[in-house]
């Protein structure tokens, strides 16, 4: 198993209803918004007509995850399936992780005084079979599954689409799917001159080594 | 004084009374006790303010404890590390003693190796007040960890981790500086100088390895990565803590030799010293903001960042100090000139740490936070000031300086400048 997520960004209305739901799900402390998942805005202007950018985001479960490498106490693990976790009682809140994860995705939980992150809920996933936020977004912009299984809804989507990735430079191998809009003009306004496109064909090689390489440190 | 010999080693038969309770100590007494109140502090907020999940407010919705809790996260800052910030005035007092320490010690190890027989007469304080930063380093970093989960670092460490790293480095380093000053005080100078090159070596991996872990974790996050962008920021590093390393020397001079014969010698040497690395950080200044971030640099010259940058940092470490030393003259100036890196050599640290964090908010390409929110104002760029629990143990780590310092003064007369024999 090698759990990723692909979110369809175009859809996305700002309503919030995944980080009430991830906070609801995860106990998340209260007042603290934009903690486990957020939706990043960008806003701007193109020759004086504005636009608004929503970017639904949280931690990207990296396979090659700068935080678990840097964490002196293997508090940061990757747990099966690829899931980035923290175990809470061994974090010394070096916040060495925090610096480390291009995408700011940590976050320090007072209720238990250690870093802690999104988990992609893995508490839920035998049960439910998915997330709390993808469960309860009503414009289904989120899509979790299992990039292992080639007759997963998530791999067939990607097998479909393009997509990219959010700070590829990193080199962290993130497993947030980006799904490009089909509609070009929108596509070419939500993306940067630098994003690189992917397709499932020519990524898939990549993730399947990294996967390869990094999976015997998966605890079960 | 009348002295004990013990392994070689004098040592003065001085009371409890005058050892652990003169001036200069109960000085640093009380800066540990501002310390202390500051961990108060800080342990209060971590492990002890109110903080409510959606679990509690469905259990008790009317709970007291659960109000006190929303209010202080709606309207106030939650908790004590800001995800904005995670790495604080900690952090920069950490990075700057260890530096600052490491450097002191680095020089000294140069200068007996290049024979410069003034600064080798007086090794033994010098080295003395650069372990004791690297003791005071050290302390703020225990305090800003949560300690009670330390024993993990040894049940389940990983060894590749720049923590790790350090710590081992440091069972090395300090026990072998220790020993370079036991030489030095047991008048066994050629051992001393044949010791001095494996200090310097080890002084430099401190510095090698703290910047592997704090700049290139750095790095990896483009939402901190302005500084890294600083062409061969390594030698940064290193030659701003020299600059700063030579302003704690000439402190330390103008304390301890003021009144011999060879202070003048000395404190022209600590300023022809100075000037050179005053000089080349400089020129590093000038050129580095040519190769950064634009946006960024704009934030730290045009900012909110300029006041600190020019007059906390430039005009301190670079401009009025080069005014002070550029010409020989009376040594007076040369302590003003410390006194100003050691100052402007922090703000300098405290600019990384904090104009690395101080992202300018449009940067982030769909990460991150919005640019506004319905409670806060509206801000282009992040910043958290410093706590005052954080800025007590900051000032308590002078007083860690002082008291170790002092302390191996009262026994070993660490000020006194050593002959030759």
């Amino acid at each position: 198993m090698n759990y990723a997520m692909a979110l369809d960004y175009q859809n996305c209305i700002n309503c919030k209803a995944c980080e009430v739901a991830c906070k609801e799900e995860n106990g998340v402390q209260l007042g603290a918004d934009k903690q486990r998942i957020w939706i990043g805005v960008v806003e701007g202007t193109i020759f004086g007509k504005p636009f608004a950018n929503l970017y639904p985001s949280q931690c990207n479960h990296c396979l090659d995850a700068p935080c678990v490498s840097v964490c002196p106490t293997n508090a940061s693990h990757f747990a099966d399936g690829g899931i980035v976790k923290v175990d809470a009682h061994k974090c010394i809140l070096c916040k060495g992780c925090m610096e480390a994860c291009p995408y700011d995705a940590r976050f320090v939980d007072d209720t238990m005084v250690a870093v802690d992150k999104c988990t992609f809920c893995d508490h839920r996933i035998g049960e439910e079979g998915t997330t709390a936020c993808q469960a309860t977004c009503p414009t289904k912009v989120r899509m979790f599954g299992d990039l292992d299984d080639e007759n997963s809804d998530l791999v067939k989507l990607l097998k479909t689409k393009r997509f990219f990735f959010q700070k590829e430079y990193t080199n962290t191998l993130p497993k947030l799917f980006y799904i490009l809009p089909d509609d070009e003009a929108y596509a070419k306004q939500s993306v940067s001159h630098n994003t690189i496109i992917h397709t499932w064909a020519d990524i898939k090689p990549l993730y399947d080594e990294a996967r390869t390489r990094r999976s015997k440190e998966w605890r079960k | 004084m009348e002295k004990i010999t013990f392994a070689g080693l004098e040592i003065n038969k001085i009371s409890i009374k005058a050892l652990l309770f003169n001036k200069t100590i109960i000085f640093g007494y009380l800066l540990l006790a501002l310390a202390v109140f500051g961990i108060y502090e800080v342990f209060v907020e971590r492990y002890f303010s109110v903080a409510a999940t959606a679990h509690a407010s469905g259990l008790n919705p009317l709970a007291p404890g659960l109000k006190e809790a929303m209010k202080l996260a709606v309207f106030g800052d939650v908790g004590e590390v800001n995800r904005h910030i995670p790495w604080t005035l900690f952090i920069v007092n950490y990075m700057y003693m260890i530096y600052t320490g490491s450097g002191i010690i680095f020089l000294v190890a140069l200068a007996e190796l290049m024979n410069f027989h003034l600064v080798a007469r007086a090794a033994a304080g010098f080295m003395i007040a650069g372990i004791a930063m690297v003791f005071a380093g050290l302390f703020t970093i225990a305090t800003d960890l949560n300690m009670l989960n330390m024993l993990w670092m040894f049940i389940t460490p990983n060894m590749n981790a720049g923590m790790w790293l350090m710590l081992p480095l440091y069972c090395i380093y300090i026990p072998f500086v220790l020993f370079e000053v036991y030489l030095i005080l047991t008048n066994k100078r050629e051992w001393a100088k044949r010791l001095a090159l494996p200090i310097l070596v080890l002084s430099l991996g401190v510095d090698l390895v703290e910047y592997y872990i704090q700049a290139k974790l750095f790095s990896m996050n483009t939402a901190r990565h302005l500084w890294t962008e600083f062409p061969a920021l390594m030698f940064y590093f290193i030659i701003s803590a020299f600059v700063s390393s030579l302003g704690i020397m000439g402190i330390n001079s103008f304390l301890v030799h003021r009144k011999k014969p060879e202070y003048d010698a000395l404190m022209d040497l600590i300023r022809r010293a100075m000037l050179f690395f005053v000089s080349v950080l400089g020129l590093y200044e000038i050129f580095g903001y040519m190769a950064v971030d634009k946006d960024w640099a704009f934030l730290i010259l045009f900012g909110p960042f300029r006041y600190i940058y020019f007059a906390g940092y430039i005009f301190l470490t670079l401009a009025l100090p080069f005014l002070f030393i550029v010409k020989p003259g009376n040594p007076i100036f040369t302590v003003f000139a410390s006194v100003c890196v050691v100052i402007g050599g922090f703000v300098g640290r405290y600019l990384f740490v904090y104009g690395g964090n101080a992202n300018p908010m449009s940067n982030r390409f769909g990460v991150g936070y919005e640019k506004y929110d319905f409670y806060a104002l509206s801000q282009s760029f992040n910043y958290v000031p410093p706590h005052l629990g954080e800025i007590l143990i900051v000032a308590g780590s002078v007083g860690v300086c002082i008291v170790v310092y002092k302390l191996f003064d009262g026994l070993f007369s660490i000020g006194d400048l050593r002959d030759h024999h």
